[in-house]
């Protein structure tokens, strides 16, 4: 679908700032409130209706009295972004089309819009969104030789993907910076052959603008801006550093041709917007995770809370035993 | 676990919304079925909307989600136009993980259209309605081509026209099954199958072309076209079916009976097409000299109609008329002018044609499954008899086409001419040659899915501009 200007995209998945965190925030007081109501936030699929359903209490589950603690805001912030550079190791490992990275990571990011990363967990959710975004993007691959790929079951793709697709809405096309910037590319040798720039050079242009977009993609640009700005953004950027054109002008031209009824001085702003976001892009590394991962295993299984617990209580000798460890070890 | 059977308690909330009434198409991708949406606050002689819903099988075992059926979810999320299909829902059954996409259902289609004037009413369709309902189909085709879409499948049984109520008339282009987006130059689009009833694909595809464009359903509504002025199929070829792309020799010969041979100067890129080099002796053997389309269709040369015609039949893709330019075409603007309800009548006082409805199956459910285990009950809304189980439906509805209708299904089995087969199996490809349909031919139908009215059940895309021009 070539028209982005009446595509679901454009109309549905595009939001301001202050959506996002209010979203975001939802999803995250909700798993809250599930965690301290039925002491894991684990939520299954109902097989017949598909209707979600919360975790049975575990029987001796005293409301308020787990001791699991739930991921902040910002510790599911840092939690989405190392799972969506995942998807980019994940798809280059698998030396996939471009494509299908960026629509997988765009997948991940609207259905962690409406869930929390305690909900439904990031790992088998990134999986899905690989193998949905290849069944899209024409590169079918089958769940098992992806799961193969890197060593996870592949039934964990299959057993989320409706819940993937469901939380889409089916709204499956997706519109990614690098085919714009593709199109910018052809319009700026153009904009070179007469007298601009060396055309010569706008490879290495397009080269830096892709790996910007790369970056990009692991930021709230994606749900903020439409592709044409963040290719435009990205070429800004990387024409700053490489100076093959003057992009003012540049963006001039496109201006007079397009009247769009948006300023020059408004678009200027939103590619600053999108270039600050990427500058502030905090990509966690393993270990920077480890505290949330091991927060978010106990969500998920309280159990492995408990061991965790045994072990530190064996190690520590005490017998005395708080209100927590009456129901750890009943 | 619970399969959502009909009438059983444990049926899963969507389809409670639902009231079946039976089933009204089968194809490869799964079933199509007849329901109506419940009143919102029953009472009594209150019906709701009718629906289709289309129901896909699951993939390959083991592989998640139908391709197929995500493709054309995706593709009918994006698009919003009068003559376009409109998905008014989806729905997922967990249990099997299929998928049912809830659609306005349509009364009618070009291929009963057609079929109730050549063999019942043995009359031709009247101008009026065949200028209509060709302008539409352009109209809705424009869309898709100006969205970089290519449906790759239009035929009669894909092309369905509005029953009675506030559309009445009104064409809808279906199944979009086999749709592609394409992004050309960047991303030419590569074929990976058997694709299009051969009857309605146009010759460069015929002879190897790999690169679809938009211009393979422009052939496709020329042979629709025709098709609506004659009551029969311009080119009705048998398919060859020994291999997984044969070289469709007979349809070939079919076209260049009627049209005369193509030429490399007529289209010079003709020479690049793999079947015109690899079979110089079929191809290029001039056999026929007398192109005799106007006779075929009886039109006098001159006339627009033709001219229109013989511009959508045009043998060189890149100078085939586009959708917009037959918009366009001087045939639209001469009385009759096309018009929003293709089915009124050409003159005033003259009375409206009744095509008949569709045949329904109410003996199976919405699994599907009635007619394969006797001892499951039938819908609620079976009518009484409808409990005999194994009775074999295909009786039921005698006037229905074979279902693994493929055409050389009917030159093999030497039935009458297009009744049996035109519709080339629903699934309009069967690519492995895989068996159709459970059981015996003449189980199912050819048609593929519906709709009716406006519902605003969600997924509409507001504001896209409704090309009303003319109407």
């Amino acid at each position: 679908m070539a028209d982005f200007r009446t595509s679901t995209q454009r109309e549905r998945w595009i939001f301001q700032p202050h959506d996002l965190m209010e979203r975001w925030a939802a999803a995250n007081q909700r798993a809250v409130q599930t965690l301290a109501q039925y002491g894991t936030t684990r939520l299954s699929v109902d097989l017949l209706d598909g209707s979600v359903s919360y975790p049975e209490p575990a029987p001796d589950h005293v409301e308020g009295s787990s001791g699991i603690k739930p991921l902040s805001y910002e510790e599911e912030q840092l939690t989405r972004v190392f799972y969506e550079q995942k998807i980019q190791e994940v798809c280059a490992a698998f030396k996939f089309p471009h494509k299908i990275q960026a629509t997988a990571i765009i997948y991940f990011k609207r259905f962690y819009l409406q869930w929390s990363v305690m909900e439904h967990h990031p790992k088998h959710i990134m999986l899905t969104c690989v193998y949905a975004s290849c069944k899209v993007e024409e590169n079918h691959v089958s769940a098992e030789e992806l799961g193969k790929g890197i060593q996870q079951d592949h039934q964990i793709i299959l057993n989320n993907e409706m819940i993937l697709l469901k939380t889409l809405d089916f709204d499956l096309i997706v519109y990614a910076p690098y085919r714009s910037i593709e199109g910018f590319i052809d319009d700026l040798e153009d904009f070179c052959r007469v007298g601009n720039g060396p055309f010569q050079r706008l490879k290495e242009l397009r080269q830096a603008a892709v790996s910007h977009v790369d970056k990009m993609m692991l930021t709230d640009a994606p749900l903020l801006y439409t592709p044409g700005q963040l290719a435009l953004a990205a070429l800004h950027k990387s024409n700053d550093l490489l100076r093959v054109v003057n992009f003012e002008r540049y963006l001039e031209t496109i201006f007079s041709r397009q009247h769009s009824d948006c300023p020059v001085e408004q678009f200027v702003q939103s590619i600053n917007t999108i270039n600050y976001l990427v500058d502030q892009l905090n990509i966690p590394t393993v270990k920077d995770l480890r505290h949330v991962d091991r927060k978010l295993k106990h969500c998920w299984d309280p159990s492995s809370h408990d061991e965790h617990k045994k072990k530190e209580k064996k190690s520590k000798h005490k017998s005395k035993r708080t209100s927590t460890d009456a129901q750890l070890n009943s | 676990m619970g399969d959502g059977r009909a009438g059983g308690a444990n049926r899963p909330a969507w389809l409670q919304q639902y009231e079946l009434i039976g089933k009204i198409g089968e194809g490869t991708y799964g079933l199509v079925f007849l329901a109506r949406l419940k009143p919102s606050h029953p009472a009594p002689g209150r019906r709701g909307p009718p629906i289709a819903i289309k129901k896909f099988k699951q993939s390959k075992e083991g592989d998640g989600v139908s391709p197929t059926a995500i493709r054309e979810i995706m593709l009918l999320r994006e698009i919003n136009h009068e003559n376009v299909v409109k998905l008014v829902n989806v729905h997922i059954n967990h249990a099997d993980m299929s998928l049912y996409l809830a659609f306005d259902y349509a009364e009618h289609d070009l291929y009963e259209i057609i079929r109730h004037h050549r063999e019942k009413l043995s009359s031709s369709i009247n101008p009026y309605t065949v200028k209509s309902l060709l302008w539409q189909l352009l109209n809705g085709l424009n869309y898709l081509h100006s969205n970089w879409i290519i449906h790759r499948d239009l035929k009669p049984s894909n092309i369905l026209v509005m029953g009675e109520g506030d559309e009445h008339g009104i064409i809808k282009i279906a199944d979009f099954g086999l749709a592609r987006i394409y992004q050309a130059p960047l991303k030419p689009l590569c074929d990976n199958g058997v694709v299009v009833t051969i009857w309605y694909r146009a010759p460069e595809l015929l002879l190897g072309g790999k690169h679809y464009t938009s211009a393979v359903d422009m052939w496709a509504v020329g042979c629709i076209f025709a098709e609506l002025l004659t009551l029969k199929p311009l080119f009705q070829g048998v398919e060859a079916k020994n291999t997984p792309n044969p070289f469709q020799l007979d349809q070939l010969d079919k076209i260049f009976k009627v049209l005369g041979h193509p030429t490399v100067e007529k289209w010079p890129t003709l020479a690049n097409l793999p079947w015109w080099q690899n079979d110089q002796q079929h191809i290029q053997g001039h056999k026929y000299d007398n192109p005799g389309l106007h006779n075929i269709v009886h039109l006098p040369p001159k006339s627009p109609a033709f001219d229109l015609l013989s511009k959508m039949l045009e043998y060189d893709p890149r100078k085939r008329i586009t959708a917009a330019q037959a918009l366009e075409h001087e045939y639209f603007r001469m009385e009759p002018l096309p018009g929003r309800n293709a089915l009124l009548p050409s003159q005033p006082g003259e009375k409206i044609v009744p095509y008949p409805v569709r045949p329904v199956d109410t003996t199976t459910d919405f699994e599907g499954t009635t007619s394969l285990q006797p001892t499951q009950p039938p819908s609620g809304n079976a009518p009484p008899g409808g409990q005999s189980v194994a009775r074999p439906m295909p009786r039921q509805m005698p006037q229905q086409p074979m279902v693994g209708g493929m055409p050389r299904v009917a030159a093999g089995a030497n039935m009458a001419a297009f009744n049996a087969a035109s519709q080339a199996g629903m699934a309009g490809l069967n690519p492995g040659n895989i068996p159709m349909q459970r059981g015996a031919g003449g189980q199912s139908h050819p048609h593929q899915l519906r709709r009716k009215a406006d519902q605003g059940m969600g997924m509409q895309n507001p504001g896209y501009p409704q090309q009303k021009r003319r109407f």
